[in-house]
């Protein structure tokens, strides 16, 4: 049984449907990408999931318990959280007191204060500044920093590259091999097929609302995947 | 010398007049709730403070405090149970509920108190003055200055020193990330909204020992606390405490002046920072810092 499933998840803001019935599946340990053009409703569903959106038919089961229509702040208790589209900091504390709010979860683990500051050393240095005032790259480990302060035993991340040089954002995908390690299943979204390809067992492939597409990265073509990603057809 | 101790009365006033606004800065920083209500609640916690300072042992003035345990769970309460049903994007669920709480509270303390003008009685600290660089001061307007400072600092500390308070900054930066930290931001707002009821409880009990209230005070309460957090720019911390000082220098100086003034030239000096800065002596102060 997996660790996450989704059924048929459909979710609508007001009379737009922006997920249409998708699907999928998170083992323990692997690591999982959705990928899709602006709009395509990737966001929509990991805010589903989490309970940060509630207009919502279908199913989400974590550990065969039925989530679906559990509180955020429960979800993440129970071991899910979320690294928000957009970083969303505390922009007005610091480092650590950001670092600190995932405490709240009360879910003991590897994951310390003193371990985060080991996985970005970086961070250790800033960690009495305000937030608000760090670069991207910075900010973007602060708020993976946050949600592994709760320890998660899911984690999912809402486009962690957007706006980053790629040599910051290569940085911190290398990163991602200390959190698998440490058992952390993880599903990441991603506009970068290449991105999503390398650093993932199985992909997703969303278009307006539908997972169009799905298989492990080397099982899939290039031309499957441009049609998936922009709805044209494959030629053969 | 007479200018100097009105000034330093007016200095004394403004301790309280920032701490009767800061209840109402303190809830709407956290959580974007302006509380319509704060005024009347204020003062109910003076009647409240009336029923038990004869019950207080060692000092009245100690009455602030069960006044303001009180005043906690009462904040919690309505947070919990009525506020919370009404958060949204929608301001307006909010005022108009909050609202209707102040008129149903101001007409039910004159249906159960009457209309007279009632005022919480000290003792002889009422008559006691000191000396003070050539001025002559009284020891309690003082000693409500020391009290308005003292909960100022504590509430900053606190919120910076604590775990608790971290996470109602926390909740004030993004009350829906907070939720995937673990955190319920309802019951976070609901020790906020008592923190804010706690606060105003002990501006409302301290005036009432300095001066006089009716169950009709609170509107005036409300129009001071509005005018502090706005002077003050927004949720800024001691830009409220600076805006409670303008109010009560510039309130006393008038009355020297034309007797019967009362809190006018306060509104109109409200009126004019409103019109030159509009983001309060905060915002003035950043543009003057900061400006490139
Ligand atoms: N709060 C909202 N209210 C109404 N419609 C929304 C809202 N948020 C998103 N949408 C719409 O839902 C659809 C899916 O949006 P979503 O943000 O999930 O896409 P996405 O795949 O994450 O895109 P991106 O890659 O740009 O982040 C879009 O058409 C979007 O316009
Ligand atoms: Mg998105």
């Amino acid at each position: 049984m997996s660790l996450l499933s989704v059924e048929n998840l459909e979710v609508s803001y007001g009379d737009f449907q922006a997920v249409r019935g998708a699907s999928l599946e998170l083992e323990a340990g692997q690591t999982i990408a959705i990928i899709g053009a602006n709009g395509a409703g990737k966001s929509t569903l990991l805010n589903a999931i989490v309970g940060l959106n509630s207009q919502k038919r279908g199913t989400v089961r974590f550990d065969g318990q039925d989530i679906t229509h559990l509180r955020t702040d429960r979800i993440a208790r129970a071991g899910i959280t979320m690294v928000p589209e957009g970083r969303r900091l505390f922009g007005t504390l610091t480092v650590e007191d950001n670092l600190m709010v995932g405490l709240a979860a009360e879910r003991p683990g590897p994951w310390t204060i003193e371990a985060i500051y080991q996985l970005f050393p970086r961070l250790g240095e800033l960690r009495s500044m305000v937030a608000g005032s760090l670069s991207g790259g910075q900010q973007q480990m602060v708020s993976i920093g946050r949600a592994l302060m709760t320890n998660p035993r899911v984690l999912l991340c809402d486009e962690i590259s957007l706006g980053l040089a790629p040599k910051v954002i290569g940085d911190i995908y290398r990163c991602f091999d200390a959190i698998t390690a440490s058992g952390v299943s993880v599903v990441l979204i991603e506009q970068n097929v290449v991105q999503a390809c390398a650093a993932s067992g199985y992909v997703y492939c969303m278009l307006e609302g539908r997972i169009s597409l799905e298989g492990r990265p080397q099982d899939l073509t290039r031309a499957e995947i441009t049609a998936a990603y922009f709805g044209t057809e494959v030629r053969t | 010398m007479i200018w100097l101790e009105t000034i330093a009365n007016g200095i004394f006033l403004g301790g309280l007049y920032a701490l009767i606004g800061l209840g109402l800065g303190f809830a709407f920083g956290v959580m974007r709730v302006v509380n319509v209500a704060q005024g009347d609640f204020i003062v109910a916690a003076a009647f409240i403070g009336l029923f038990l300072y004869p019950w207080t042992p060692v000092h009245p003035i100690l009455v602030i405090i069960p006044v303001a345990v009180v005043a906690f769970l009462i904040g919690m309460a309505l947070q919990w149970l009525l506020v919370n049903r009404v958060l949204g994007h929608d301001q307006i669920p909010q005022i108009l509920l909050t609202f209707g709480l102040a008129i149903v509270l101001r007409n039910g303390m004159v249906a159960g108190f009457g209309a007279n003008s009632q005022s919480i009685d000290v003792g002889e600290m009422r008559f006691w003055g000191f000396d003070f660089l050539g001025l002559r001061l009284g020891v309690l307007p003082a000693l409500v200055l020391v009290i308005a400072i003292v909960l100022f600092a504590a509430l900053h500390l606190w919120l910076h020193r604590s775990r608790l308070g971290r996470l109602i900054r926390a909740t004030a930066d993004d009350y829906q990330i907070v939720q995937l930290q673990g955190v319920n931001y309802r019951k976070v707002y609901a020790v906020a909204m008592g923190l804010a009821m706690a606060l105003s409880a002990v501006a409302g009990v301290l005036l009432a020992m300095r001066g006089s209230f009716t169950p009709y005070s609170g509107s005036d309460r409300l129009l001071i606390a509005f005018e502090v957090v706005v002077i003050g720019g927004l949720g800024s911390f001691w830009g409220m405490f600076l805006g409670g000082m303008v109010l009560g220098v510039t309130q006393l100086i008038a009355l020297k002046l034309d007797p019967t003034s009362g809190l006018m030239y306060g509104h109109i000096v409200f009126f004019i920072i409103l019109i030159l800065s509009p983001n309060g002596l905060a915002g003035a102060f950043r543009n003057a810092v900061f400006r490139k």
